[in-house]
């Protein structure tokens, strides 16, 4: 079992060779296969953390996996809220993860 | 978790607590809960937490109120970012 993947699958067999495709993600370079989508390619490297919560900065990653639930929402190159879960990774993609925002308005918070 | 209270709506992080002492101390509707709690504003539009918050309004407020209407599916059905509806291209 590699890092990650499940390379050999007692039913769907062995995994086929791909094409590795290089993209950065939070500036540090990993190594995904082509199709794989962002999520997949992170999981795979062990980054389970996409984004933290807007707000509370709660660590949030995967969550429905299907494009529903926008928790794996990351931002690729200027682009915004694209889900990692449905966009598949490009060669030279720059993946960030979401970030804490400042709430300048909440009572009690001073910036 | 905040104290591991049972989260209903993820999204905006409005635990069950939170949305019965706002349903039953305002005896509001719905749609009256959803705007004090935020509870199915967040970005996935309720997908997660509308039925919930239906279902604690219509236990909380048993004499379920007459104008109690359940609540909607807002525009736009999947979140888009503002750049898509007309960002300037500097080319």
């Amino acid at each position: 079992m590699s890092k990650g993947r499940i390379i050999d699958h007692p039913i769907l067999g062995r995994l086929d060779e791909r094409e590795e495709v290089h993209f950065t993600f939070d500036e540090n370079k990993l190594i995904g296969y082509e199709g794989e989508t962002i999520a997949a390619a992170l999981l795979a490297n062990g980054e389970r953390v996409l984004r933290c919560h807007e707000e509370t900065g709660k660590l949030r990653g995967i969550y429905c996996n299907i494009g529903h639930c926008m928790e794996c929402r990351v931002n690729v190159g200027n682009q915004k809220s694209v889900r990692a879960c449905l966009t598949v990774i490009q060669e030279g993609m720059e993946v960030k993860s979401g970030r804490k925002l400042p709430t300048p308005f909440k009572k009690g918070e001073t910036q | 978790m905040r104290d591991h209270k049972t989260i209903i709506c993820r999204c905006e992080e409005v635990s069950l607590e939170d949305l019965v002492r706002t349903a039953e101390s305002y005896r509001c509707s719905s749609r009256e809960l959803k705007l004090r709690t935020r509870a199915g504003m967040g970005q996935c539009g309720g997908r997660t937490c509308r039925a919930l918050v239906d279902s604690i309004t219509q236990k909380c407020t048993n004499d379920s109120t007459p104008h109690d209407i359940p609540l909607g599916y807002q525009a736009p059905i999947r979140p888009i970012t503002f750049s898509i509806m007309g960002e300037k291209k500097d080319e």
